[in-house]
């Protein structure tokens, strides 16, 4: 460990932050700020404001203290590498709360409000969430005030945090979400990823754009948005602002492709599945694949399933692209690496731990194999997963009375969950686990189409009798608590890691990269959508998952 | 270091911003080696204390 020497910069905004911070933990644990945190609904995340508050308090009191002991003696390691960098950790991590319970949620409120106004919601067509407000944040200080002289050192740990993200991000996925998609489409998902990356690799050198540039772009553009680009940026050696850049342009072009897409797929008349792959393939950012396919189709969980499985696919291919860009780099820069080289010496250590995480996901350490972003399926007999008894005399008489409209298939779910008053598979099959599943997958699926048809009013069922499908529907649909905490902490090391890179970007790097990246993005991003569009269109028809 | 120079040589306006710009994008680490494994090896500890107090103790 080396770089960083600052000298030691003065002990008052330390013990500031660290006031502010103790301050706020009490505050909270004093019930001073309940209604101000139901108000922005961050009420649920108490005990968590108040433990980081109290830990990053008292962390900063002792470093302050130590700092004061240490004035006049020479600096250590443990000066430069610890010392001098918490100032720098707790004022990125006091931004970071700003901005997840308060920025966030009155973003979100203000948005919300302005529907009726405007006719849809401003902060997700923007994506304005913490990924976008912690790069602004970080742009806004360095190009306003600038880096605090205190927080100099500790603003170098972003890259390191970010690279913690990407790392728990692994365990998010599982085989079993490739195991679902036929190989027709991980083919499909493979060439489009790959032919991206080429393609905007190809533009950069028609464009005699930097090589770090190009690289960070086209894996961006190629798989998607923050993860890859911060995956792939050692690699080819690209700059915080060359990250910053890219992350733009990717949401940029999402935002577009969110107005663009849906209306495109109705006007040439695509299925829910064509569009699902479509917007999958098309669409780098995974929350805007999921709002354009919510906007093609809000009844039909078919297309925003297929929309979700062909996105997160993508980031599968992480590892591939950072050989490929490392091969390309090296050569590149004039020197060809062994296989070795590439595989062992340039592979970034922290991908690896991606894979590792991933591979400890499959095997089902964090949430059953099956899990998608830690939510699964549980079909198992379990008292807590029946309906209530007065839901269940609700099923009975629409049983008995009939539903009209019904298929066979929504009857039989339906009188078998009266029967046995919870989705199941077939009583005789309790012992084969994998035909209890599957037949109890079908109920439930039949179930969630009842409830699909009746929201597109193409049938006429109770309220009574809704809530009580829902119901059977939500009690299978478990969430791994342990999933739900690493996601957690991931989203915190991300929101940490872009107010710190935001903070590197002055609007002097920007005018030096200058609008070129943004025309590749704009390209390679228009030549992925007609291409994915006219392969969707000719080649995939309904059965894309298994 | 060769980069720096050439800066210097070349007389790029602006080279002493450029500076400090580049040595606020350096990392608190001396390689990148160095960073990966501490991120690595930190992310395991929380992976640890995580599934300590929601799967193994919960």
């Amino acid at each position: 460990m080396a770089n960083g020497q600052v000298g030691r910069p003065s002990n008052g905004p330390l013990w500031i932050i660290s006031i502010i911070m103790l301050g706020y933990a009490f505050l909270v644990k004093a019930g001073v700020l309940d209604g101000i945190m139901h108000s922005l609904h961050t009420h649920k995340s108490a005990d968590l404001q108040f433990i980081l508050s109290i830990v990053g308090g008292v962390l900063g009191v002792a470093a302050a203290v130590l700092r004061q002991a240490r004035k006049d003696k020479p600096m250590t390691n443990f000066d430069t590498f610890v010392l001098e960098t918490i100032p720098g950790i707790l004022f990125i991590l006091i931004l970071a709360m700003g901005i997840r319970w308060y920025a966030e949620p009155i973003v979100k409120i203000i948005s919300n409000n302005l529907v009726p106004v405007i006719g849809f919601k401003i902060h997700k067509v923007l994506n304005l969430n913490y990924v976008v407000l912690g790069i602004l944040v970080g742009i806004i200080i360095t190009n306003t005030w600038g880096i605090p002289n205190f927080a100099a050192s500790g603003v170098k740990t972003a890259r390191f945090v970010l690279k913690m993200g990407v790392i728990l991000l692994g365990a998010r996925y599982s085989f079993a979400e490739l195991a679902k998609l036929g190989m027709v489409s991980v083919w499909m998902i493979g060439f489009f990823v790959m032919g991206t990356v080429f393609f905007v690799l190809w533009l950069g050198r028609i464009f005699r754009q930097p090589k770090s540039m190009t690289g960070v772009l086209s894996a961006g553009m190629g798989v998607c948005g923050v993860s890859a680009t911060v995956a792939c940026a050692p690699v080819v050696r690209a700059k915080c602002s060359e990250m910053a850049y890219t992350i733009g342009t990717i949401l940029g072009w999402g935002v577009l492709c969110m107005f663009a897409f849906p209306t495109i797929g109705k006007i040439v008349g695509m299925n829910p599945t064509q569009f699902g792959a479509w917007a999958g393939t098309g669409i780098l950012n995974s929350a805007q694949v999921a709002a354009a396919c919510l906007a093609f189709n809000a009844v039909d969980i078919h297309t925003l399933k297929v929309g979700e499985i062909f996105n997160i696919t993508r980031v599968l291919f992480l590892p591939i692209i950072v050989l490929v860009l490392a091969t390309w780099y090296g050569k590149s820069e004039g020197t060809k690496l062994s296989f070795k080289e590439v595989v062992i010496d340039k592979f970034p250590i922290f991908v690896l731990g991606f894979l590792l995480l991933f591979f400890l996901s499959s095997l089902g350490l964090f949430s059953p194999p099956s899990h998608y972003k830690g939510k699964y399926l549980d079909f198992s007999y379990n008292k807590r997963t029946e309906v209530t008894a007065e839901e269940l005399a609700v099923i009975g008489e629409a049983v008995k009375a009939g539903v009209p409209g019904l298929t066979a298939a929504e009857k039989e779910a339906l009188e078998d969950l009266y029967k046995q008053r919870q989705i199941a598979g077939d009583y005789k099959d309790r012992n084969n686990k994998k035909v209890f599943d599957a037949k109890a997958r079908k109920r439930m699926e039949a179930l969630q189409s009842i409830l699909a048809k009746a929201k597109a009013k193409q049938i006429s069922i109770s309220k009574e009798l809704k809530s009580a499908i829902k119901h059977a529907v939500k009690q299978v649909h478990k969430k791994s608590k342990t999933i739900v905490v690493l996601t957690d902490a991931m989203i915190w090391f991300f929101a940490y890691g872009l107010i710190g890179l935001g903070m590197q970007i002055t609007k002097k790097a920007l005018a030096q990269a200058g609008g070129w990246p943004l025309v590749m993005g704009a390209i390679s991003g228009t030549a992925k959508a007609v291409l994915s569009f006219i392969v969707v269109m000719f080649f995939v028809k309904d059965v894309v998952l298994k | 270091m060769a980069e720096n120079n050439c800066e210097n040589k070349c007389g790029v306006p602006g080279a002493d911003d450029q500076k400090v710009m580049e040595e606020r994008a350096l990392s608190v680490f001396a390689s990148e080696r160095n960073e990966d494994l501490t991120a690595l090896v930190l992310v395991m500890i929380v992976v640890f204390f995580v599934l300590l107090f929601t799967k193994w103790l919960a």
